[in-house]
């Protein structure tokens, strides 16, 4: 009996693809192979000839490897960016931001922790969503064939936004504020921005990256589960 | 039988028309498509799969691991929104290319 998962593996072993998408194109193409031998087992040709009948169906697996590489890579990449990175990363900053909004209505105040002469906010509510919101951006990357870095990345888009904005916001204060006649002091433009980093972007994104971690893992585990050759 | 430039040609027409019935993995829809064609269409395991990526990479189709009847898990494919709207203007553009065909067939015979 011929073991089809290994014969795929051996033969298509160069297949330029992520782990878990060349596995499951092996545990594809195997099982496709298995159920043609059977079929033609069925209609009663002796093993050997149902065996090299299965085989018939490929004539040269290089050829076959590069047309499934060529295959999967074909999708247009700027159309494959927008769904697995912008449209998830967008919409975790769009609803955290909502529900940020919304928890200030609400008027429910941030706690505050004092560190080195400076108090950092927590919005303790706002932190709980992110895990789920990072786990969203995360799960929708991955739906969208997102790799896992990919994912992750979305998942903690809304952090890397405010890095982002961070990162511009200070050189920009830095020049403006001169024109304008005001002196500039450098300890305190560097303390705003520790304290600032830390209560905006390290927490959220370690609780955004948390939830999105989690999602992945999941993820996998799942496809793993369903693909039995996926080891 | 007919050429296989033809028949590249119709491959993505027939792949969303028989899914069009239903998901199908694919030896079922390699299978169904040749019975459903007379033998005309007949898809090998490597014409077959770099086909699917393709159409699954443009957003036309999408597979999910599914479990057979039997206790198999095979990867069943299914027409998305993108997949249903290309396969109405495909089948247009194929009947007026074998219509002309024909046309022209029966006045250079006739």
């Amino acid at each position: 009996m011929v073991d089809w998962q290994k014969l795929v593996r051996q033969r298509l072993s160069n297949l330029a693809l992520e782990g878990a998408e060349k596995d499951e194109v092996h545990a594809e193409l195997a099982a496709h192979l298995e159920e043609s031998y059977e079929a033609f087992c069925r209609e009663g040709l002796p093993e050997k000839e149902a065996v090299h009948r299965t085989f018939e169906q490929v004539a040269d697996w290089r050829d076959l490897q590069r047309r499934i590489f060529i295959a999967k890579r074909s999708g247009h990449p700027m159309q494959k960016r927008v769904h697995q990175l912008w449209i998830p990363g967008f919409l975790t900053m769009a609803l955290s931001i909502v529900f940020l909004v919304t928890l200030q209505k609400l008027k429910i105040k941030a706690r505050m922790v004092s560190w080195r002469d400076s108090d950092i906010f927590f919005f303790a509510p706002w932190l709980v969503s992110l895990p789920f919101l990072g786990a969203l951006g995360a799960y929708i990357s991955s739906r969208a064939g997102g790799s896992r870095g990919t994912a992750l990345l979305a998942s903690i888009f809304p952090a890397l936004a405010l890095t982002l904005t961070f990162l511009l916001m200070f050189p920009i204060d830095m020049i403006i504020e001169p024109i304008i006649g005001r002196q500039v002091d450098f300890s305190i433009v560097a303390t705003v921005l520790l304290r600032d980093g830390i209560g905006w972007i390290l927490v959220p994104g370690a609780a955004l990256l948390s939830g999105g971690s989690l999602v992945h893992l999941w993820l996998s585990q799942r496809s793993r589960s369903q693909n039995p050759a996926i080891s | 039988m007919i050429g296989s430039g033809i028949k590249r040609g119709t491959a993505e027409l027939a792949i969303l028309s028989v899914l069009e019935e239903g998901p199908l993995h694919g030896y079922e829809m390699a299978r169904r498509i040749e019975a459903q064609t007379k033998g005309a269409l007949r898809f090998t395991l490597a014409a077959l799969y770099p086909m699917l990526y393709r159409m699954e990479q443009r957003g036309w189709i999408r597979g999910s691991w599914e479990t057979s009847s039997n206790g198999r898990r095979r990867r069943c494919y299914r027409l998305t929104p993108a997949g249903k709207k290309k396969l109405s203007p495909l089948r247009k553009e194929w009947a007026e290319l074998f219509g002309a065909l024909k046309r022209l067939t029966k006045v250079a015979h006739g």
